[in-house]
């Protein structure tokens, strides 16, 4: 019984720590993945796979610049909003790898998501550029359109299960119960295009523009440098890694053959899934225009068109 | 080119400008107790400079409220000159600004009349936007990318351009006045980097101008290799101004193998002149080091032209990209005609003028390819002008050393200008139409340098064609007109 005990634990721990080591190294290869592949697409090296971490503790040695003019929530918010993106990745299941079985609500986590987008757009009013202000209108402007598609999409998935908690919707217990396969695809596509658009990566903003009129993200952190840009980057690079992964997920969890795989061979599809999706995105952004502001909602409609398709089987499904 | 020296008035300009009998190729003055005004006609292909006396005065009544083409050589002939438009409806500096005394005009050579003062002050003033909901938007003078200085004040309602009010002359360096200096030999390496982009024009301009002076006519071979440099140039800057579109929307696959191929006509630059940005290769009386190595010219314009088809095609297949363009940043006709734009902006807007099919300058009008129109005035007009010019232009190369006759490059030229000549270079750069007009005095001294480059006539139509427009749409729009900072300056 007791070596039983120590074997659960020391296997929890191993999940646990396989969880907060790829947390840690995923993000900025995910970014290095997608820039490396954009790269290749453009008859183009690129830099190392791994740049994306020089790049992080470049600006951790540097400098910082400051306005005169800004308040503490300028100086803070990064790292508030790195914190609130950990918590976020710990209750989100985009990885396989839950560790502890933390429950994550699924309206607790969208919240979350709004709370740090809060201290973003309140940082980037705080700078008091221009940029910044406009910058802050757009993402708001674009968050209230996808908010919905993601929040209906989750929402679906957890009336068929029957619970609002994350953990118990993504298990696989629960999956195989259901065995919804149509509904968790559409549910993954309707996550990954709204993603492209809360993750500000074409067609909604241009990652890679110099040009500050036409940003979103990349407006809000103009006035962040050294370690306040570092946690700024890298909080978008967690974010990057969580809402793919989330997406992933439910293209995984629509795949019969998973249910039954081994936990290892999970852990691995999950981590795969992530890498192919930024490949995916890097393959999108390759041969797709940034959009004319006035079209977004178009392309926000899909998602939220997709989201609705979701409810509709979820609840076709709960009345039968 | 010969110009025709008119004394004349007021009057006369209203006339010739109200009835379109000529287009207005430049309006300045000499040593300030004049002005000028230099005449285009583009159908006779000749040009008139004429001469109004102000007789002691210091102002005169602003022709702006009437000819609005005027608006910006009128700023710009105060700044210089210190000659007061009275009633112009936007007075203020254009070049000038805080770091230089009040009264200080430096083409100046007659005396200021005594009291007088500066009616504008030199630091910066804008239209200002009032209401509810209208913000201000300055960029610039330093940008995100490595480009040249502006500053750009948008008012904004919104999302939505309400009014862009341009600021330029920050690279403002004394051309003008430097080469009223210099001796004859040197004065071509300065007009050549009036804007290094447009090297190859701005030689050619001066060349003409020059050799107009001296009544020199240099040999045909140089004529045609001229041309060749002039169509090398417009070929490369035509080829990164298309990438530029593609870099802008998002297409980076695109507008890297436009870099590269950009590179490739560059090299073309190399072959013929030794200097792959043209520079040195055109001079007074013929051209430099010419023909080095043009036996595998005609192979390399073949293999570019080759390698332009496809990302050309692709980004013209892009529905996603063509829709992007489409019906932004619109230029109209009248408005075109009005503001006297040049280059692909005014042909993309209907305006069939290119300096190539009128004025004598290289090898044209004989050689010269037939002018490329759009009609719409959108950004998707104007790349399209873009790429077909790109098309013809390698068709032009190829005629050009197909007919590249044999003999002379380089006349004799002497080391002074003769006394009292009038010399007109007028020369379609790759941004339209470039004018070098050299006066010069009793003992054969330059008296008076006057350079007017496209982008000087283009820049207000930016603004005016961005009115309305999103504001995330305006370096789209800025990039489509691809305007020359160092060129309106200098």
């Amino acid at each position: 019984m007791e070596s039983l005990l120590t074997d659960l634990n020391r296997q929890e721990w191993l999940r646990a720590g396989a969880f907060f080591f790829s947390l840690i190294l995923m993000p900025p290869l995910t970014v290095g993945i997608i820039r490396k592949t954009k790269a290749r697409f453009q008859n183009r090296i690129g830099a190392p796979i791994f740049q994306p971490f020089y790049d992080l503790t470049k600006l951790l040695k540097k400098d910082e610049t400051i306005s005169n003019h800004v308040s503490w929530i300028f100086r803070s918010a990064p790292s508030i909003n790195l914190s609130l993106l950990f918590i976020v990745a710990c209750l989100a299941p985009w990885t396989t790898l839950h560790p502890f079985g933390i429950p994550g609500d699924l309206f607790l986590l969208i919240y979350l998501l709004a709370f740090s987008r809060f201290f973003t757009v309140l940082s980037a009013l705080d700078a008091g550029s221009a940029f910044g202000g406009f910058g802050a209108s757009r993402e708001v402007t674009l968050a209230l359109l996808v908010e919905p598609a993601i929040m209906l999409s989750l929402a679906s998935l957890g009336v068929t299960a029957g619970t609002s908690d994350l953990t118990t919707v993504f298990s696989f217990e629960n999956v195989k119960l259901q065995s919804q396969t149509g509904l968790w695809f559409i549910a993954g596509c309707g996550l990954f295009l709204s993603s492209l658009v809360e993750l500000s990566r074409m067609p909604a903003d241009d990652p890679t523009t110099h040009l500050e009129l036409t940003m979103v993200h990349e407006a809000m952190i103009l006035e962040n440098s050294a370690t306040n840009l570092a946690l700024a980057e890298l909080t978008h690079f967690v974010k990057i890694v969580v809402l793919l992964g989330i997406s992933s997920q439910c293209f995984l969890h629509s795949l019969p053959w998973v249910w039954h795989a081994s936990e290892i061979t999970r852990a691995l599809a999950s981590i795969g899934g992530v890498f192919f999706m930024a490949a995916f995105i890097a393959v999108i952004e390759s041969v797709a225009v940034k959009l004319r502001w006035t079209k977004l909602p178009e392309f926000i409609a899909y998602s939220v068109a997709m989201s609705i398709f979701c409810v509709l089987i979820a609840l076709s499904r709960g009345t039968n | 080119m010969q110009v025709e020296r008119i004394p004349s008035t007021f009057a006369d300009l209203n006339v010739v400008l109200k009835e379109r009998l000529g287009r207005l190729g430049h309006f300045t003055s000499i040593d300030g107790s004049q002005l000028i005004a230099l005449i285009l006609y583009p159908h006779e292909g000749k040009a008139s400079l004429l001469e109004i006396p102000l007789e002691g005065a210091n102002s005169y009544h602003s022709l702006t409220p009437h000819h609005a083409q005027l608006h910006w050589f009128e700023r710009a002939t105060y700044d210089m000159f210190g000659i007061l438009p009275e009633g112009h409806p936007r007075f203020k500096h254009i070049y000038m600004h805080d770091p230089y005394e009040e009264n200080f005009f430096p083409l100046r050579r007659v005396h200021l009349p005594e009291n007088f003062q500066s009616p504008i002050k030199r630091h910066f003033s804008f239209l200002e936007v009032k209401g509810e909901g209208v913000y201000e938007l300055p960029v610039g003078p330093i940008h995100a990318g490595i480009i040249e200085p502006g500053h750009f004040r948008f008012s904004c309602y919104g999302e939505t351009i309400v009014n862009l009010e341009i600021q330029l002359g920050y690279v403002h360096r004394g051309v003008e006045k430097r080469l009223t200096e210099v001796a004859l030999p040197r004065m071509h390496f300065i007009a050549e980097a009036v804007a290094s982009d447009t090297a190859a024009a701005n030689a050619l301009a001066h060349a003409e101008a020059i050799e107009s002076m001296l009544e020199i006519a240099v040999s045909e071979r140089s004529k045609y290799l001229r041309s060749m440099a002039l169509e090398i140039e417009r070929l490369a800057m035509h080829i990164i101004d298309v990438g530029g579109i593609a870099t802008d929307i998002g297409l980076l696959g695109i507008s890297s193998t436009m870099g590269r191929l950009r590179g490739k006509a560059l090299g073309l630059g190399d072959m013929l002149a030794g200097s792959r940005f043209l520079r040195g290769f055109i001079v007074p009386g013929g051209v430099r080091a010419a023909g080095r190595s043009l036996s595998n010219f005609k192979s390399q314009i073949t293999i570019l032209r080759h390698e332009l088809k496809e990302p050309l095609n692709m980004f013209l297949d892009n529905q996603m990209a063509l829709e992007r363009m489409r019906e932004i940043g619109v230029l109209k006709n009248s408005l075109c005609r009005e503001f006297g734009m040049v280059g692909p902006a005014a042909r993309a807007s209907g305006e069939a003028y290119d300096t190539r099919q009128h004025f004598p300058h290289g090898a044209y009008p004989a050689m010269a390819p037939p002018v490329v129109t759009a009609k719409d005035g959108d950004i998707l007009a104007r790349e399209m002008v873009r790429i077909k010019e790109i098309w013809s232009t390698l068709d032009t190369l190829d005629r050009l050393i197909d007919n590249l006759p044999e003999g002379q490059t380089q006349m004799e030229v002497p080391d002074k200008l003769p006394a009292n000549k009038i010399g007109l270079g007028v020369v379609e750069a790759f941004r339209g139409e470039l004018v070098h007009l050299v006066l010069s005095g009793p003992k054969g001294e330059v008296l008076r340098y006057a350079i007017k480059h496209p982008s000087f006539n283009n820049w207000t139509a930016l603004a005016i064609a961005i009115r309305n427009n999103l504001i995330a749409d305006f370096p789209l729009c800025n990039k489509s007109f691809s305007l020359s900072y160092s060129g309106n300056d200098l």
